[in-house]
């Protein structure tokens, strides 16, 4: 089997591999953490879309999933809708609120754009706070009831983690449909150059207002899988860090890849959980591990951007290229 | 009356605080056309090193100068380590680096001083000042005292000195600067390790006031841009202008309104800015052309 049947085979054997870990990982809690894992990895492809291919950025992308996860947690506690309703309410609540910054974003580049996602996140953590009597402010949303689709709930374990990871799969499907027709040459066209893009005829701003509320619309989609997954949303979910732990996956996974971004998401969500992933890992070790994530997500963003600016998946493509040259 | 100038006293005391930051965001924008979004972790640094620095057994005013040199080195570092190997290159890779950056500072804090909120001693002992039926705390003089200060002697440097002319020089035309001898990329270190130094004298300063923790860098950082960009970026007159502006909108919205309004008010006039006039309300900078 030579390398490029591999590289055309890689996506399905990935596939497979993650439908039957719950067949192969009987313990719950480290399905919940692969199912965290998930929930991750689909705000991730949102945000690999929007960085990765269009070149534009998001330090705010938290506030998003907030949005979807209070939206998906108000339908169903407080308006009694069913799960699936609530689910999509979620989403276009999501999608509306990047719609909402991205429009008057547009005239923004580099730095200002960056700086407009990053105090619209902060505000957003402020209102998820103070709004009350939707949110309950910081003590947070209980109560809220397992994802179902019509009479299918799904309870146990592994029934969610299939619910998630389909979730991702279908982004990753509608992710790669993007990039590889028309929308996808012209995101590229804006990360090499807006003005080059905009002389070849590429609408610039609606690319632009398009993938950012895509990217924002995932987000909250994942919020309303989390909210329904645990059963419990609080203000702190949803904070400039969480924002910078996605951009660091984003980042150390790599542009103009959707695949590199997923795994870095996994990986470094693993981080968190290493005493549920490594048995017998002595109580210390794992909170010695956890003290120190953030500096791992914070080096992890610097080291990549200095000596391999393109990430993994960067690193990956350079190396494969060379096995076939030679 | 009295609750107005009350109001008008707290805002002018925070004002001068992000006045000091707009100030950093503003020397390294001039010098490099980057936006760092690690300066508010300066402020966080410069307080948190002079409480560590009392802790030891320096007097204040030893342990003030020496949080605020520290932090200026590493303000430096800083430039040297993550900043200056992509000089030059797309804002998005600045922008990550000096987000992920700033990540490591806050952790670096949280492991050496703790996760605990840590208070500073007042610079002068003594009771408030009472006029005009408003309380001014001495820490608030001190403040504007320092603020004051720090702004003439940036002026002065700017204006006075070789180094000053040097550093102007390069903010204009970096090329040309190289041409006659200006050693650019010294500029360009120094102007974070001025930035750091200003972001951890307003740390110092207002410490007493308000509890410090290795956390309080972003958002103070993004106060401290909101203030920069509310006067026109690039800018030091407008930058201090910027600041005590939105020190007064604060503190009279919480005071009028409501105190839980407070720290949206920044973000939102960030936000009003950036989308209606990113050029700033007080300067006249020409808008970008393609």
């Amino acid at each position: 089997m030579n390398a490029r049947t591999l590289r055309a085979l890689a996506p399905l054997i990935a596939v497979a591999l993650a439908l039957i870990v719950p067949l192969a990982v009987s313990d719950r809690f480290l399905l919940k953490v692969f199912t965290f894992c998930g929930i991750n990895a689909l705000v991730v492809v949102g945000l690999a879309l929007l960085f990765g291919y269009a070149g534009q950025v998001s330090l705010g992308h938290a506030a998003f999933m907030g949005l979807g996860a209070y939206t998906s947690a108000y339908c169903t506690v407080e308006l009694g809708w069913p799960w699936l309703l609530g689910f999509v309410a979620a989403g276009v609540v999501a999608a509306l609120g990047g719609l909402i910054l991205a429009i008057p974003s547009l005239r923004l580049k580099g730095y200002y754009l960056a700086m407009a996602t990053l105090g619209f996140g902060l505000l957003m953590s402020l209102a998820f706070i103070q709004a009350e009597p939707i949110t309950g402010g910081v003590d947070g949303f209980s109560g809220i009831p397992f994802p179902s689709i019509g009479p299918v709930e799904f309870r146990s374990a592994s029934s969610l983690y299939w619910l998630v990871w389909g979730a991702v799969g279908i982004a990753v499907l509608v992710a790669h449909n993007i990039t590889s027709l028309r929308p996808g040459r012209a995101m590229r066209a804006l990360h090499g150059s807006e003005l080059g893009a905009q002389a070849c005829g590429v609408d610039i701003v609606g690319v632009k207002v398009r993938t950012f509320v895509v990217s924002a619309l995932m987000a909250g989609l994942a919020g309303a899988l989390y909210a329904g997954v645990v059963g419990f949303i609080s203000p702190s979910l949803f904070t400039l860090t969480a924002s910078i732990t996605f951009i660091a996956m984003t980042i150390v996974g790599g542009t103009s890849s959707l695949a590199g971004p997923i795994l870095a998401a996994v990986a470094l969500t693993l981080v968190q959980y290493s005493d549920a992933l490594i048995p017998g890992l002595p109580r210390e070790t794992a909170q010695t591990i956890q003290s120190y994530q953030e500096d791992i997500y914070g080096l992890a963003i610097v080291l990549i951007v200095i000596f391999a600016p393109r990430g993994l998946a960067g690193l990956w493509k350079r190396r494969s290229a060379g096995n076939e040259a030679s | 009356m009295s609750e107005f100038l009350q109001f008008l006293v707290a805002g002018l005391k925070n004002g001068s605080i992000y006045a000091l930051i707009a100030l950093g965001f503003t020397i390294v924008y001039a010098a490099t056309g980057a936006i760092n979004f690690a300066q508010g972790e300066f402020f966080m640094l410069g307080g948190m090193l002079c409480v560590s620095f009392t802790d030891l057994g320096m007097p204040l005013p030893v342990a003030a100068v020496a949080a605020i040199a520290a932090t200026a080195a590493i303000g430096a570092a800083f430039e040297l380590l993550a900043v200056r190997p992509i000089a030059g290159d797309s804002p998005l890779r600045i922008i990550m680096v000096t987000i992920g950056g700033a990540v490591v500072l806050r952790q670096l804090a949280l492991h050496f001083f703790g996760p605990d909120e840590r208070a500073l001693a007042p610079f002068t002992e003594g009771a408030s000042l009472k006029a005009f039926g408003v309380a001014v705390e001495l820490q608030t003089l001190w403040i504007w005292g320092l603020t004051a200060l720090a702004v003439v002697a940036l002026a002065l440097l700017y204006r006075k000195t070789a180094f000053g002319r040097a550093m102007r020089a390069t903010a204009i035309r970096r090329d040309a600067a190289r041409l006659v001898g200006i050693n650019a990329g010294m500029m360009v270190t120094v102007a974070f390790a001025l930035a750091a130094g200003l972001g951890a004298l307003a740390g110092v300063a207002v410490a007493p006031l308000t509890q410090t923790a290795f956390g309080v860098g972003a958002a103070i950082g993004v106060k401290g841009f909101a203030a920069a960009i509310l006067g026109g970026i690039g800018n030091p007159i407008t930058a201090v202008a910027g600041g005590l502006l939105l020190g007064l909108l604060e503190s009279f919205a919480a005071g009028y309104f409501d105190p839980a309004y407070k720290d949206g008010v920044a973000l939102v006039v960030l936000l009003v800015v950036l989308f209606v006039a990113p050029q700033g309300l007080l300067a006249k900078a020409g808008r970008v052309k393609v």
